[in-house]
């Protein structure tokens, strides 16, 4: 194989090398290789040391250029080629070489974690990002399910976290959840975690950014939505805002301050906790909802309008988030 | 070569190459499985430029390097003598005979690194031989130019700063075959003793039958149509007839009685596989001494042609320390 890093590099890296690494990875996976063969493709494959490393399945192998098996010295410098078993995840196979990647190394690294995530479930058992995906599928089946949740550590009932990118997430029923924008939903038995999910979604369409643009809370529980949960079928992707909502973005572009004004009024027992959470004087508040009620057209401190406002925020967050 | 009915034993599909060999191969798509006697020349002009040159062989000082051409039958001989610098008493040695299915190769050839290195680890001397290649130069030439480079190293010992007592004869493939058949002509004309042998995937039986051979057909490396272009080379019109000499094609031999302690490995998915596994079970029925590997899912040279891969790495894990219990030291 030293010699097929000379041979690799001699030839059209654009062609030839990416078929060679192609079938080799291929046969690696045909042949149900291991860990180790996986990584150490990658290593002389480019001629450079390769480290797959794993925390949650406690995998840390690294490979130098000519195959041996090394263990590492040090953590993988940032700046190493690396790419993660994951969408999303952290990076779980380096190269020990500088980027950018050459068009070689770009598929070593594609091929190579792609045998690497068949290698490590074959050998360690299905990643907890599978798991958790697992129990959230109503199509897996409920016992597979059940051995799902017992990996992951969950008691007999949890609830089903979304997160931003599409990502998963399970609590047990005592965790909490630490990011800063989910949708959470309810507490159930661990077999109804796939309704819980479908619930944790739709509360994430809810969740506000925390920023500028879509100010409000990150964190929303599907439990406490109560009626609105209905709207949120009701605004697809492609729907029509209705007035309101158009009236709120006309408001919050004409003042910068006019959504974070509405969405505390909206969110807070009073004006002057409103105030307090804004960090304005009480008076700056009223000059404040003087104007942006102007801009409106409606009044938002009547029941009626500040139900109406509730409304129209919650809507809007439905339209930018799908 | 034909497969012809008389192959009527029934042999399974070929067992599977290790994965990691598998993928090796896959990029070796250059590399054919079956050579044909057309093939010869082009092989051999694939291997101009690829010996090892004089400074590699004296890995960074570790080898004294020097060449000389020896008397033999058929004209001199080419010797690479390379001996472990800065040493002043005799040291033990390799006589080393190069692979390339009879065909082709060099005594500086890539197939002879592992020797050199197992040399490097013992502190060893090696003596390479450059023999004849067939078809130009057929039986007996090969051998008779092997012990004859033999039997000059061991008069010339001291000069070239060897026991005698500790010689030891090995070769791979082609060599590995031709290091068998020396050590049985060396047994039988009262020739050089020798300490040892390792024979390493050996190229033993012309006869070409084998069920390993027949499940190998087409795959791999060295299969049975190259098998055939290899000893049909050697022995024409004779190949797997009544009358090969066993220094032709050991497997012939029906004595294996009194010979050195033998290292034998090879291949599960190659070839070579039975007529090695069937060597050392003669030689332990004639109540000799082998120590026998048979690597699952090898091919032909995996070791040469994937030397990172594991099963390489295992494969030479074990030389080292039988060839220090065989020598003592």
């Amino acid at each position: 194989m030293e010699d097929l890093v000379g041979r690799l590099s001699a030839l059209d890296p654009d062609a030839g090398a990416a078929v060679k690494v192609i079938a080799y990875f291929d046969r690696l996976v045909e042949g149900r290789a291991g860990l180790e063969p996986v990584v150490r493709g990658a290593a002389v494959l480019t001629g450079c040391a390769a480290r797959l490393v794993d925390s949650d399945r406690g995998v840390d192998l690294r490979v130098d250029g000519t195959g041996a098996v090394r263990p590492s010295d040090g953590p993988p410098d940032p700046s190493w080629l690396n790419a993660p078993l994951h969408p999303g995840g952290p990076p779980a196979l380096w190269l020990e070489r500088a980027g950018p990647a050459g068009p070689v190394e770009a598929m070593v690294l594609e091929r190579a974690l792609s045998a690497a995530r068949g290698a490590l479930s074959r050998t360690r058992g299905p990643a907890p990002a599978d798991d958790v995906a697992a129990v959230l599928d109503a199509a897996v089946a409920e016992p597979a399910r059940r051995r799902a949740a017992r990996r992951l550590g969950l008691g007999p009932a949890a609830r089903a976290v979304a997160l931003d990118g599409g990502r998963a997430g399970v609590l047990a029923a005592d965790q909490t959840v630490a990011a800063t924008r989910a949708g959470v939903g309810p507490l159930v038995p661990v077999e109804d975690l796939p309704s819980s999910w479908a619930a944790a979604r739709t509360a994430l369409r809810f969740a506000a950014a925390g920023t500028e643009q879509d100010p409000g809370p990150g964190v929303v529980h599907a439990d406490q939505l109560g009626g609105l949960a209905v709207l949120a079928a009701a605004v697809g992707p492609g729907a029509e805002p209705v007035p309101d909502v158009r009236d709120l973005e006309r408001a919050r572009s004409t003042a910068p301050w006019a959504l974070a004004t509405l969405v505390a009024v909206a969110t807070s027992s009073s004006l002057r906790t409103a105030a307090a959470t804004l960090v304005v004087h009480h008076s700056t508040l009223q000059d404040r909802l003087t104007h942006v009620e102007e801009l409106l057209g409606w009044s938002v401190r009547d029941p009626a309008g500040r139900l109406r406002l509730q409304l129209a925020i919650a809507l809007r967050r439905l339209h930018n988030h799908h | 070569m034909t497969t012809t009915g008389s192959d009527s034993t029934r042999v399974g599909p070929p067992p599977p190459f290790d994965p990691e060999l598998a993928a090796a191969l896959e990029t070796m798509t250059e590399l054919p499985s079956s050579i044909t006697a057309d093939l010869i020349p082009v092989m051999r002009a694939g291997m101009i430029g690829r010996d090892a040159t004089t400074e590699e062989l004296r890995r960074g000082g570790a080898f004294e390097v020097s060449e000389r051409p020896v008397p033999g039958p058929h004209g001199d001989i080419p010797l690479l003598v390379l001996r472990p610098a800065g040493t002043t008493g005799l040291v033990g040695a390799v006589y080393w005979i190069h692979g390339g299915g009879m065909v082709m190769g060099s005594n500086r050839g890539a197939d002879s690194t592992k020797a050199f290195d197992l040399a490097h680890e013992l502190g060893l001397a090696v003596v390479s031989v450059d023999y004849r290649l067939a078809p130009e130069h057929p039986h007996p030439v090969p051998v008779e130019e092997c012990y004859a480079g033999l039997v000059w190293t061991v008069e010339h010992a001291e000069e070239l700063g060897v026991d005698p007592e500790r010689i030891v004869i090995g070769g791979a493939s082609a060599g590995g075959g031709l290091a068998a058949a020396t050590t049985l002509m060396a047994r039988d004309l009262g020739g050089p003793a020798l300490a040892a042998q390792l024979l390493f995937c050996p190229m033993l039986d012309d006869r070409n039958e084998s069920a390993s051979g027949r499940q190998m057909v087409g795959l791999g490396i060295w299969d049975r149509t190259s098998n055939d272009t290899g000893w049909t080379a050697l022995l024409g019109d004779e190949r797997g007839g009544p009358d090969v000499s066993p220094y032709a094609a050991p497997a012939r031999a029906t004595d294996l009685s009194g010979l050195p302690p033998t290292y034998l490995d090879v291949g599960s998915a190659e070839t070579f596989r039975d007529e090695v596994v069937a060597y050392a079970s003669a030689i332990w029925a004639a109540g000799g001494d082998a120590e026998l590997h048979v690597w699952p899912g090898g091919f032909h040279g995996f070791e040469l042609l994937a030397p990172e891969s594991q099963l390489s790495r295992a494969a030479g894990g074990p030389r080292g320390p039988w060839l220090r219990r065989v020598l003592g030291l």
